[in-house]
């Protein structure tokens, strides 16, 4: 085997294959973005009704279609964040393996936020993808 | 709207407890297990499978403990409970801590507690801000006024809501009859309107209306609260029943509030009577008398009038009314207005002094406790490098840090703060009780809402003091250092240039107290071992106090020659003499003084004593020329007088006064002439720093007058012979009313109260500091020794001398004392002025007690420093070497 003379391209093309490999990992496997779970409990609740918080969970996962890597215990803090600020109701209920869970449904604030804040993301995205797609 | 909803949930802790997180949690790993199951998972890697994919649960709860209550009470609790261990596993450090913030915190608190009750506390009457005290200023002093005054001023002036006057000179010793025992009780005398005007009712009964001024209304007195409760133990029977005072029958008609003191600070009578009685309770009508001036005036602003105003307005109705009250041809006079809210100052202008520099020192005192704290924070900071090295590289944040750095000084704080309460409650007690020791003070010292406001305060600025700089310097430590050092070499030179800093500050306030302290014992050892011009060694004085009715007047100038014969029969008695005015009496009787060559001055007046035979032996005072006063003067043989040194030397020069004549008067008379017989030392007559001044003695035999007090010159212990007297008394006459018997020497140092306070604790404050200053001297040292044991050890070892090594060090020592003595001086200097016109013999260039305390103080600190630089001397160069 040809020893390789010491190229300085080589190490350029070595680097930008781990750049990229790091970067593919990121969207392959992407976390929530910040402010976005708020968001998508929101939603879920509002297209599901009363749920407890696995139900909450395993709806985001599927809606992703495994595109999203959740620790699904992170949707606890985003469901006392909403409680506290109105926006979500919480009351014991039995789950279906027959025990006590809690169960979150939307208030009535919840909703007028949720109205506006997916109006405000599809601003967002609609201008991102116009700003992706415009050729140069 | 939201973000108020959210602190609001998060401040009351709504949501969910720790114990619901974690029923929630198991419910859905339950949930989410089963779902692997169902995907063919084993229960046991479906459970394992569950719990991945839930993700940290510890973590979780930490978070949401976070969201759940506000971050910041969280952390100030869980800073609060480190605290708590951390001083609990120091209890030496905690204790000292305490003990050090309380005695600086309480000092300066139970100062505040008096000079709140002295010099800033309102009258307890409605509305006491629209209060003035209407003043006579003859030469700007102010000068009491008479009641025909009174009369038209009140009659003719519009811009008061009502006027008032008052006086307790005739009632001040009086004394109740007729319940048992004879008692003194302190009075006052004042005009119908006086309750109404301050606003003040009565607790039981009624108080004074204008009908009791009518002059044939019958006598009529209303109580203070704690002399009702005193005398009749709160029983409402009191009400009508008749009291005797000074040999005055009186009805009680009323009683007033409990917290009502009356409009002078300081002094509380026990009863308070109309002017009505005036003719009965002195000698002569002082109603309608303008050559007597007794009376303070205090009126209530009208609504909207300024005391400006009215001052302007009341400045020529006084001009039309000046031939009403006194009025001598060559002073100066002019009405002033002054606020009364507080009352009439009296004890403000005894004692607001005394508290100011007491103050002071005591702020002097908490500014040393915070910085030999800050030290020990300091050093306590430095042992815990390695502790506080970990946490940083754990990742808590600098901010973190010195937060609970602070929390633990707070902590400190607060419990110093409780102790200071307590400290403070039981010093203001003490400081009051000692104050009235000389006289009948009484100061209320309840508790109040801004005396806990002063502690909190005072703690709060310590703490800032102390705890902010060392939590500062650990903040700023280097972890890598932090947690490779074994001696604590990190943040050291900042930590060390800190702690060098505060040393040089507590070096010159050590300096300061020393000096202020040398001044004020000084000051008093001059008061006490000057030349009084008696000697009160084995002198018994036994005090008549002078009852001002005309029937007690008689009564009492009728006692002379019997009390005189009496009291020189007791055996162990060498000398017994009897006087009217004198020595140590509260009661000035002036005149005036001239000689045929040479009328009276302007300003001048003369202090006249009437005494029995044998009074200058009896008191030991030295005749200097001339003779005693002596049996032969008759009433009936030509009228003597002796005379002072000042009044010799201010009247005759260098000649002869023996065989001069003297007038008590304005203008010398040959028919009232006195021949003088005798001069006599001077004497210190009120307190040990009353001005000489003029000083007739004139027999009581030709010269009636009520007897005031009875001296005794004993053989052995003078304080023995006290009953024996009382009952020589009683033996002449049951009726007479004898007030305290006590060594002469005493009412003398009981004269020196303040004196002894000032000095007893500014040497108490200044010792504290001097020991404080060795601690932290002896600190700092000690501290370089260890931060540079390996250099010495390096010198040591390549054959520096031992002796080498601690002169090193004693360099640093004298470096530090120099620095701290130079700004010391600057505020002992300070100090010296702002007490010089307390002082008493006092040099204003004298500054031997300065440069004593400078030595003293740098004896002190090179010792504790030498204490510190031996152990640096006695290093073994090998251990030294091997720390690291």
């Amino acid at each position: 085997m040809n020893s390789v003379p010491y190229d300085n391209s080589w190490s350029f093309l070595l680097t930008f294959y781990r750049t990229r490999s790091i970067l593919l990992s990121m969207a392959n496997r992407a976390e929530i973005p910040y402010g976005t779970l708020d968001l998508m409990v929101l939603k879920t609740l509002d297209t599901l009704g009363l749920q407890h918080g696995y139900g909450i969970a395993r709806r985001i996962e599927q809606a992703a279609e495994s595109g999203l890597e959740l620790n699904q215990g992170t949707i606890y803090p985003a469901l006392l964040r909403l409680e506290q600020k109105g926006w979500i109701a919480s009351e014991w209920g039995a789950s279906e393996n027959n025990r006590k869970a809690r169960f979150y449904s939307i208030t009535r604030a919840g909703r007028k936020q949720l109205a506006a804040e997916t109006a405000s993301w599809s601003r967002t995205v609609a201008m991102m993808a116009r700003l992706l797609e415009s050729e140069p | 709207m939201t973000a108020l909803r959210v602190f609001l949930s998060r401040l009351f802790g709504r949501g969910r407890t720790h114990a619901e997180l974690e029923r929630e949690i198991a419910v859905h790993l339950a949930l989410l297990a089963a779902d692997y199951q169902r995907r063919g998972l084993s229960p046991a890697d479906a459970l394992a499978a569950a719990r991945r994919h839930f993700g940290p649960v510890t973590q979780l709860h930490e978070t949401y403990r976070g969201q759940r209550r506000l971050a910041f009470f969280d952390a100030f609790a869980q800073d609060l409970a480190y605290a708590l261990r951390q001083l609990r596993r120091n209890p030496g450090f905690a204790a000292a801590a305490v003990l050090t913030l309380a005695l600086g915190i309480g000092a300066n608190a139970a100062i505040y507690q008096v000079l709140d009750a002295v010099v800033f506390r309102s009258l307890p009457v409605r509305d006491p801000a629209s209060l003035v005290q209407i003043q006579l200023l003859e030469n700007g002093q102010p000068i009491h006024v008479s009641y025909p005054f009174y009369r038209e001023l009140a009659a003719r002036q519009q811009v008061l809501d009502g006027l008032f006057a008052v006086s307790d000179f005739p009632l001040r010793q009086a004394v109740l009859r007729g319940r048992g025992s004879f008692r003194a009780v302190k009075g006052s005398i004042v005009t119908g309107n006086y309750f109404r005007v301050l606003g003040v009712n009565a607790r039981a009964g009624r108080v004074f209306t204008a009908d009791d001024d009518r002059p044939a209304a019958s006598p009529v007195i209303v109580l203070s609260d704690a002399f009702w409760n005193r005398e009749f133990s709160r029983n409402p029977a009191a009400l009508g029943q008749v009291l005797e005072i000074n040999g005055l029958a009186a009805t009680v008609i009323g009683v007033t509030p409990p917290e009502f003191f009356g409009e002078t600070v300081g002094t509380v009578p026990d009863l308070w009577l109309p002017m009505s009685v005036q003719s009965h309770i002195m000698p002569g009508d002082y109603l309608d008398a303008p050559s007597s001036s007794w009376l303070s005036l205090l009126g209530r602003l009208r609504p909207g009038v300024s005391a400006r105003q009215a001052e302007a307005a009341l400045a020529p109705l006084y001009r039309s009314l000046a031939g009403l009250t006194v009025q001598r041809p060559d002073r100066d006079y002019r009405v002033q207005l002054q606020s009364a809210s507080r009352g009439i100052a009296e004890m403000e202008r005894r004692f607001g002094r005394p508290l100011w520099v007491l103050a002071g020192i005591t702020g002097l005192v908490l500014l040393m406790a915070c910085s030999n704290l800050a030290n020990l924070m300091l050093a306590r900071a430095t042992a815990r490098t390695q502790e506080i090295g970990v946490r940083l590289a754990l990742g808590a944040g600098r901010s973190r840090i010195a937060r609970q750095l602070l929390t633990e000084s707070l902590v400190l704080s607060a419990l110093g703060a409780a102790a200071a309460l307590v400290l403070a409650t039981a010093g203001a007690r003490w400081l009051v009780v000692w104050a009235s020791t000389a006289s009948d003070w009484r100061l209320s010292l309840a508790i109040e809402w801004r005396h806990l406001a002063f502690i909190a305060a005072t703690a709060v600025a310590a703490t800032c003091l102390f705890a902010l700089a060392p939590a500062w310097a650990a903040a700023r430590l280097d972890v890598h250092a932090a947690l490779q050092s074994i001696q604590g070499h990190s943040g050291g030179r900042f930590r060390n240039r800190l702690g060098r800093c505060l040393i040089v500050a507590q070096l010159s306030i050590s300096l300061t107290l020393l000096a202020a302290a040398a001044l004020l014992v000084h000051s008093l050892w001059n008061l006490r071992h000057q030349d009084f011009g008696f000697d009160a060694g084995r002198v018994l004085m036994a005090e008549v106090p002078l009852e001002f009715t005309p029937t007690m007047i008689r009564h009492n100038t009728a006692l002379r020659q019997p009390l005189y014969d009496r009291m020189n029969a007791i055996p162990g008695v060498r000398s017994a003499a009897v006087d009217s005015f004198g020595v140590m009496d509260g009661t000035v009787y002036t005149c005036f003084l001239s000689t045929p060559e040479r009328p009276r001055q302007p300003g001048e007046w003369a202090r006249r004593v009437h005494v029995s035979p044998r009074y200058f032996e009896t008191i030991g005072t030295p005749i200097l020329a001339g003779r005693d006063i002596t049996e032969a003067d008759r009433a009936d043989s030509p009228k003597v007088v002796v005379i002072n040194q000042t009044a010799a030397r201010a009247l005759f020069g260098r000649a002869n006064p023996i065989g001069r004549f003297i007038s008590a008067d304005k203008t010398f008379a040959s028919k009232d002439a006195l021949q003088v017989v005798g001069v006599a030392h001077d004497v210190r007559f009120l307190n040990p720093r009353d001005p000489f001044g003029f000083v007739l003695y004139v027999p009581l035999a030709q010269n009636p007058a009520p007897i005031t007090a009875v001296l005794l010159r004993a053989a052995s212990d003078p304080a023995r012979l006290a009953p024996t007297v009382r009952a020589a008394f009683h033996d002449v006459d049951p009726a007479v009313f004898v007030g305290a018997i006590h060594p002469l020497s005493e009412s003398v140092e009981a004269q020196l109260g303040n004196e002894r306070l000032l000095a007893l604790l500014s040497a108490c404050f200044g010792a504290l500091s001097l020991a404080l200053t060795a601690v932290g001297v002896y600190g700092v040292i000690a501290y370089t020794v260890q931060r540079r044991t390996r250099e010495i050890g390096i010198r040591l070892a390549l054959g520096a001398e031992r002796a080498a090594v601690s002169r090193l060090m004693m360099h640093d020592v004298a470096l530090l004392s120099l620095a701290g003595t130079f700004l010391g001086a600057a505020g002992a200097i300070a100090a010296t002025r702002a007490l010089r016109t307390m002082l008493f013999a006092f040099a204003p260039a004298d500054y031997s007690l300065l440069l004593a305390a400078a030595a003293l103080l740098l004896l002190i600190a090179a010792a504790a420093g030498y204490w510190a630089a031996r152990r640096a001397a006695r290093l073994d160069p090998m251990n030294a070497l091997r720390q690291q």
